[in-house]
């Protein structure tokens, strides 16, 4: 190079060394960081940190595919031919409906990936939860929440994924995965077996106890004491735990302040009735608004209604009469369903907007009466009056005796189409349509990618 | 010793011109027209001396006295010997009947004759693409460049465009080849996020064009390091040449439409099928079929007469074909002006078109404005500069994806009852004030009358540089490139479309904003010497630096006071917003070196440092070094003086490549900012982490014969390589019970291997002219290693990637047709017996029938077959294409309008043959209303894809200048052309040249959802130049 530049003019020194230095590098321009995300070690280094990451479990539990409303849809469709006449187009739901499920169900899938999603965030909550200092109450309430969603979907998992309590030795049923720490890298143990379903049910309620004493009786738009008993109360009954369902539900009665409101109909409808304000009625539910949230009981329950405007919804759930001929005459929840197209559908979900209800307070009283009523005692009230305080508010006279049949059959019809159906026929060991109670075409397949990407899961019978 | 190695240098240049003894001028003109050539090569043979032609055509040489003989050559024109005789040697050259002495063009101002090339470049002149009505120049490729496989994938406009050169070497990396437009690595990943993904390239006007390079391996590519593993496709803008300015207009003119339509059910079919499903559940339960509770009465009265508005128990033979409501004729328009010419030191080349092409789907349209400016310039003796400009402007009135009702396509799916129109309002069928819920599901017209969702792109490539020349043979090039792309996307959906889009209750209106900055620049030295006039050495050294940014914003609005309010400063919720931006950088070095010996021995070495953005600081650094070798045998005594073997070379390369196409930050463990909860900010864990994250590797090996016969009327080419891909960047799927469903790693390895072959023959050369190009190409993929990995996509997740199979096979259990006795259909078991063999066992069960491959949508062989005639003043040219041994999955619609009415949709006419009695033998299960019988994904589904297209021909004629002269005009053509006139397949559905969008991915090939068809097209056109 320097020969060359001897014999050169200025003008070919000064071009050349241009050159050079163009073709020098500039190595730190590659130094860039991504603009939308960031890194993961400076995620959660504080208590806004963790509290924001809080907000996170939130948005993964009001997934569509979870609290969104898929948990409860597939309740109510799986083998209800007898409510619903199902006339979707997307094949998984079409499936689950006609029990004709296949491993590849694309709604057993995203549920599962969305519920592990919303537990993996919550591990790092509670990873981190040491990061809240400002006061115990704020730690508390942080933790509270976090163990209070994954055990909510721990719970939903094993009640769909696994064989229900009842059926067979449910401590050596299998499961699912009980997955307590958060992801970092992936290795061998993240290939996971299923826990047994007696594992499951046990973290479940050690997280739920933990959770109603750790939470706040009040708490926004987020989980409160009462959301947790309320919840606890739903695995006791599984577990046939009547004295402490029981207790549960009366708790939330007793102490939570909460009321039954006296209009059924103003129960419904929260955007367009309430302007998005969620009933005092509902213990925990999903907050849905036009700009953040998917309801799907409104996307598959849902029709639009030209003379409700704002309504909307695919019309995949028309609802038989043979349903509605179950309400007793001047029932204001007979009433609540809209005749459309020569088709019937329910009135609870034709709201794009607003809450998907996940607990009300009236499963509560029903809850307080039947384990009442189970257990020969009138812990909070009888349960007569329980009864007929649901009754009372549907528009229906008052029953003089109560009894287990009461109960359930008031249960099936106040808390239709809010995701029970499928979970009450297995917690009372009743048929669904011709199947038993307990068989494997009731439970979910494990996702077929599951059980194709970590061969330690075991398939459920039938897929 | 650099010193003394110049003086040698310096003295070798002095002693050969201190011997030279023969002075040869004369002046070189076109043996046709008469004209002078400027920029012919003289050279003596065997020597290095060389002289070119002047803007006249004249030239001058001095020779050693020992050189016997005098070559000239010149890009298109066959070379021309003449034995050296001292002054005047005028010359006429006639056009080339081969290709041997055209000018490849190999990245960073490089550039080989193609006899001398020793990597695998396919080459095609923008001459061969000139004028086609296919508005990008990706799809133009198509058929005619052997090993290049291109795939249209839709008949809408504007549409993204598959591309795979010598196989899909890539399962999660974007497979497309990287464009390189004069220099600039081009944007060429959709920007679209509605109806799919667009194509960027469609914003280069493909008349502008001089030629395309495809740098097929690993030895051509090395220089493009770590993003040349899908091959190189360098697209090279005309340039002005010094003489007279000549001015081209080129107009044509005429019409698109769908080639074919799909036979449906009638109405009186469509009942008979439903009702048979019906009774099928009537008997099932027990139910009289006149009961009203009945299947058959719902059938009749709520399903057939609610949605045909009461009409089909009037007259049940009244039968609507939805195709007709959604397909039209689309007018095609464009007009095109270029304008070359310049002096010696000036030279420029201009362009301008207007194009207008209405889809053949309605409400698709497309319009495009592009200019163009090259200039160069002589600055003076030891400096040249020059800029190319190009502006676009692409607007494009797009359509919904596939996979949506509001899809007009998708229009097929509704029952042949159902009325175009609604009877009460003389409204297209569902439009509001009318029953909403009426076709069975929503009809798509109403989208097109009611909605707008248009894409506006203003693009800019422009590129400066500035050449240097430091001393004689070393030259310094610098250039500083930008490819600007800012495109808007505004959507507007009326409230009649709300059973669709169930937000625009009152009007739901969006507008999105992306704007790709990418900026590039890059520096090289080059040299060139010849010593001792055997030895031509020629290397280049420099650097590349690339910056991309591309910036988004979003904003959604609803709540409209009417639908005479469109912009969202009208909407009173303004329901959705964004903003985003992400980055990437390269950084790379480069070094090629080529040696030539006497014309005979061909040695080539280029390597590359890659840096990236987007790989961890462990790994951020690749290279790729290449080397190829070549011997002219044709060069040797043996066979100089052969009759029959007029060029014979044989090549090979070897070499390492990259794929960097993995997207943005793959590396690193993240979190991100969108988990918001009722108001409330929040965040979640996004990304795992992968320090280890480095680029995909591909070595491929490469061995070729160039070949010329009979004066080389026929020659070709024909090449083995061996392409191993290892390291391969896998979205891999992990346990979902970590939170995450893939992580990127760098596991897996896969093949390619194949041959191609091109022939190009001069069957007739006399006035009558007829010459042929064909090529062929197999290509074997196979994936080797994925470490158990199961990674799907595509429809009903059938792709699939599996070892031993080419990328993306159908995975998917096995039909066997209908049980005679019951009408059930049946799977095979194909569960593995303990002799390791498969189970062929049949059973109604779909859950116990294995998956199997059940198809590729991989072509084993591409291949394109071109004749051109010429006689006086016509012109003829005539262009097949096609592809072999694939196959198409055809489940999207399949599962509705082939599922023994599990849905009301209505059926294939070929439904009629289902199984109706016991004894029946067919292949379509019984019929069974809203159960499932056989619509489970299968075999059933998976379809021959080949097919054999004539995908162009045209005639024309060319009025001479004597002719025209008058009219001041220099030439005049005539033409008529179409496209797409014939297609011969086995496909069932509209066009097997299909990817539905909706599912569209690396591994998500070869299927079809309500996809538009490929358009057949006919134009007229004029070409006129002054």
């Amino acid at each position: 190079m320097k020969i060359l530049i001897h014999n050169m003019s200025n003008y070919y020194k000064a071009f050349l060394l241009m050159s050079i230095i163009t073709l020098a590098g500039c190595e730190k321009k590659l130094d860039i960081s991504p603009y939308q995300s960031i890194a993961d070690d400076k995620a959660l280094l504080n208590e806004s940190d963790v509290q924001v990451t809080l907000v996170g479990c939130y948005d993964g539990i009001q997934s569509a595919a979870a609290y969104g409303g898929d948990i409860l849809v597939l309740n109510d469709l799986i083998g209800n031919t007898a409510d619903i006449n199902f006339t979707g187009t997307f094949a998984g739901l079409s499936d689950a409906y006609q029990t004709q499920m296949t491993a590849d169900n694309s709604f057993a899938r995203d549920t599962w990936i969305a519920a592990y999603n919303t537990i993996n965030r919550c591990n790092n909550v509670l990873s981190a939860v040491d990061k809240v200092t400002s006061s115990t109450a704020k730690k508390n309430s942080v933790e509270g929440q976090a163990l209070f969603l994954r055990a909510s979907m721990f719970f939903e998992l094993v009640k769909l994924y696994a064989k229900a309590v009842g059926d067979g030795d449910y401590s050596a049923n299998p499961g699912v995965p009980l997955i307590l720490t958060p992801t970092g890298n992936v290795t061998d143990a993240d290939y996971p077996a299923r826990a047994t379903v007696k594992a499951v049910y046990d973290k479940v309620i050690a997280d739920l106890v933990k959770a109603e004493s750790l939470l706040p009786t009040t708490n926004g738009n987020y989980a409160t004491k009462w959301a947790a008993a309320a919840q606890l109360s739903r695995v006791y009954l599984m577990l046939k735990d009547y004295a402490a369902a029981r207790d549960a539900a009366d708790r939330v009665i007793a102490s939570s302040g909460k009321t039954l409101n006296p209009d059924f109909t103003k129960l419904w409808f929260t955007f367009i009735n309430n302007g998005g304000a969620t009933p005092a009625e509902y213990l925990f539910s999903m907050k849905v608004t036009s700009q953040d949230g998917t309801n799907s009981q409104n996307t598959y329950f849902g029709r639009t209604i030209g003379t409700i405007p704002g309504t909307a919804g695919r019309s995949d759930c028309k609802i038989k009469a043979a349903h509605i001929a179950q309400y007793e005459n001047g029932d204001v929840r007979k009433g609540f369903f809209v005749l459309n197209g020569g088709n019937y559908y329910t009135q609870k979900h034709l709201d794009r907007f607003g809450d998907v209800a996940v607990i009300r307070l009236a499963e509560m009283y029903l809850t307080r009466a039947e384990a009442n009523l189970r257990l020969g005692t009138i812990v909070g009230a009888t349960p007569l009056a329980d009864l007929n305080r649901i009754r009372n508010r549907a528009g229906l006279p008052s029953l003089l005796l109560a009894t287990l049949a009461d109960i359930t059959k008031e249960r099936a019809l106040e808390l239709a189409f809010e995701g029970q159906k499928l979970i009450e026929a297995k917690r009372l060991q009743t048929p669904v349509g011709t199947l038993a109670w307990n068989d494997p075409k009731l439970i979910l397949p494990i996702p077929r990618r599951e059980v194709d990407v970590n061969k330690n899961l075991v398939q459920n019978q039938g897929y | 010793m650099r010193k003394k190695l110049l003086a040698v240098l310096c003295m070798c240049a002095i002693v050969v011109v201190g011997h030279s003894q023969t002075t040869v001028s004369g002046k070189i003109t076109d043996a046709a027209t008469g004209l002078p050539l400027a920029g012919v090569t003289v050279k003596g043979k065997g020597t290095a001396v060389a002289s070119v032609s002047d803007a006249d055509g004249k030239y001058s040489i001095k020779l050693a006295a020992s050189v016997k003989t005098l070559i000239f050559s010149f890009v298109g024109y066959t070379d021309f010997e003449a034995a050296v005789r001292a002054g005047n040697l005028d010359v006429s050259l006639t056009n080339a009947v081969s290709n041997l002495t055209e000018v490849i063009v190999t990245g960073f101002g490089g550039s080989q004759i193609k006899r001398e090339l020793t990597g695998n470049i396919a080459r095609v002149r923008g001459k061969d693409i000139e004028y086609l009505p296919t508005p990008s120049v990706d799809a133009a490729l198509q058929g005619k460049a052997a090993g290049v496989f291109v795939n249209s994938q839709s008949g809408k406009l504007g549409q993204a465009v598959t591309v795979r050169v010598r196989g899909n070497s890539s399962i999660s990396a974007n497979s497309q080849p990287l464009y390189v437009l004069d220099g600039i690595p081009m944007t060429a990943n959709s920007q679209s996020s509605y109806g799919g993904a667009t194509n960027p390239l469609t914003d280069l006007n493909p008349n502008d064009i001089e030629s395309i390079e495809v740098l097929k391996d690993a030895s051509a590519g090395a220089i493009f390091g770590s993003r040349a593993a899908n091959g190189v496709v360098l697209i090279t803008t005309k340039r002005g040449k010094a003489g007279k300015t000549s001015v081209t207009f080129n107009y044509q003119t005429g019409s698109s439409e769908a080639s074919k339509r799909i036979k449906m059910l009638n109405s009186q079919e469509y009942a008979t099928l439903i009702l048979e499903g019906a009774k099928y559940r009537d008997d099932l339960d027990g139910t009289p079929l006149n009961d009203p509770s009945s299947w058959t009465t719902y059938v009749k009265n709520d399903v057939m007469d609610y949605y045909s508005y009461g009409g089909w128990s009037k007259d049940p033979t009244k039968t609507y074909d939805w195709q007709d409501q959604v397909f039209q004729k689309g007018p095609y328009r464009q007009a095109d002006l270029q304008i070359k010419g310049g002096s010696e030191r000036t030279k420029f080349f201009s362009s301008f078109q207007q194009l207008d092409q209405t889809g053949t789907m309605i409400g698709n349209k497309i319009s495009r404005t592009t200019g163009r400016l090259n200039i160069d310039q002589k600055a003076n003796d030891w400096l040249d500069l020059g800029v190319s400009l190009s502006l676009s402007r692409t607007f494009n009135q797009r359509l919904p994806d596939d996979n949506a009702f509001s899809n007009p396509l998708q229009a097929i799916a509704l029952m042949p009852m159902t009325p175009f129109t609604d009877p009460n309002t003389g409204l297209p069928a569902g439009t509001p004030p009318g029953d909403v819920n009426i076709p069975i599901y929503y009809n798509p017209v109403i989208t097109v009358n009611y909605a707008s969702y248009a894409q506006d792109v203003y693009r800019t490539f422009g590129n400066a540089y500035l050449k240097a020349n430091l001393m004689k043979g070393l030259n310094f090039q610098t250039e500083f490139g930008v490819d600007y792309l800012s495109q808007n996307e505004e959507g507007y959906f009326q409230s009649q479309t709300v059973r669709n889009q169930s937000r625009a209750s009152s009007g739901l209106g969006s507008n999105r904003g992306a704007f790709v900055t990418n900026y590039n620049t890059q520096s090289y030295f080059s040299y060139n010497t010849v010593i001792k006039q055997k030895h031509n050495i020629s290397a280049t050294l420099g650097m590349q630096y690339q910056q991309s940014q591309a910036k988004y914003n979003y904003i959604e609005g609803t709540s409209f006071p009417s639908n005479s309010y469109q912009k969202i400063a009208s909407a009173a919720t303004k329901s959705d917003g964004s903003t985003s931006q992400s980055d990437f950088r390269f950084l790379s070095y480069f070094v090629r070196a080529n040696y030539t010996y006497n014309e005979k021995y061909i040695l080539a070495l280029s390597s590359r440092i890659d840096q990236s953005s987007r790989f961890g600081k462990n790994s951020r650094s690749g290279f790729f070094p290449a080397a190829s070798a070549g011997w002219i045998l044709t060069n040797e005594r043996f066979l100089e003086n052969s009759k029959a073997v007029s060029f014979l070379k044989l090549r090979a390369s070897y070499g390492v490549v990259g794929n960097a196409e993995i997207g943005n930050f793959p590396q690193l463990g993240l979190f991100s900012g969108d988990a918001g909860y009722a108001g409330a900010a929040g965040q979640r864990p996004s990304q795992l982490r992968n320090d280890n994250l480095k680029w995909e590797t591909t070595k491929q090996f490469d061995i070729g014969l160039d070949f010329g016969f009979l004066k080389n009327r026929i020659t070709g080419e024909i090449d083995y390589y061996n392409k191993q891909t290892d390291g391969l960047l896998l979205n891999v799927n992990i346990p979902a019970t970590t939170g995450f469903t893939s992580m990127v790693r760098n596991v897996g390895k896969l093949e390619n291997k194949g041959f191609e072959l091109v022939l190009n023959t001069q069957n007739l050369v006399g006035a009558f002219k007829w010459s042929t190009t064909f090529n062929i190409a197999r290509n074997i993929g196979k994936v080797k290693d994925i470490q158990g990995q199961i990674i799907e996509g595509g429809v009903s997740s059938m792709n699939r990637v599996q070892e031993g199979y080419g990328v993306g096979v159908f995975f998917t259990p096995e039909f066997a047709g209908v049980d005679p006795a019951n009408g059930n259909a049946l799977f095979y078991l194909n569960t593995k017996k303990a002799d390791g063999s498969l189970d062929r066992a049949t059973t109604s069960n779909y859950n116990l029938a294995q998956r199997i491959v059940a198809g590729d949508p991989n072509p084993k062989y591409i291949f394109g077959f071109t004749n051109t005639f010429s006689y006086k003043g016509f012109d003829a040219s005539i262009f097949f294409n096609g592809v072999s041994g694939n196959q198409n999955n055809i489940y999207g619609m399949g599962r509705y309008s082939s599922a023994s009415m599990l849905y009301e949709d209505n059926n294939t006419a070929d439904q009629l043959g289902r199984w109706q009695k016991p004894g029946d033998v067919t292949n379509i299960p019984q019929v069974r209303l809203y159960r499932v019988n056989g619509s489970q994904a299968s075999s059933r589904y998976i379809v021959d894809g080949s097919y054999i297209r004539l995908r162009s021909a045209s005639i024309g004629y060319t009025f001479g200048s004597k002719q025209l002269s008058k009219f001041k005009i220099e030439r005049m053509r005539i033409y008529v052309s179409g496209q797409n006139l014939l297609t011969i397949t086995k496909y069932p559905y509209w066009d097997p040249e299909v990817n539905a969008d909706s599912f569209d991915s690396n591994i998500a090939k070869g299927n079809d959802f309500y996809t538009p068809p490929q358009p057949r097209t006919f134009l007229v056109g004029v070409n006129v130049s002054f």
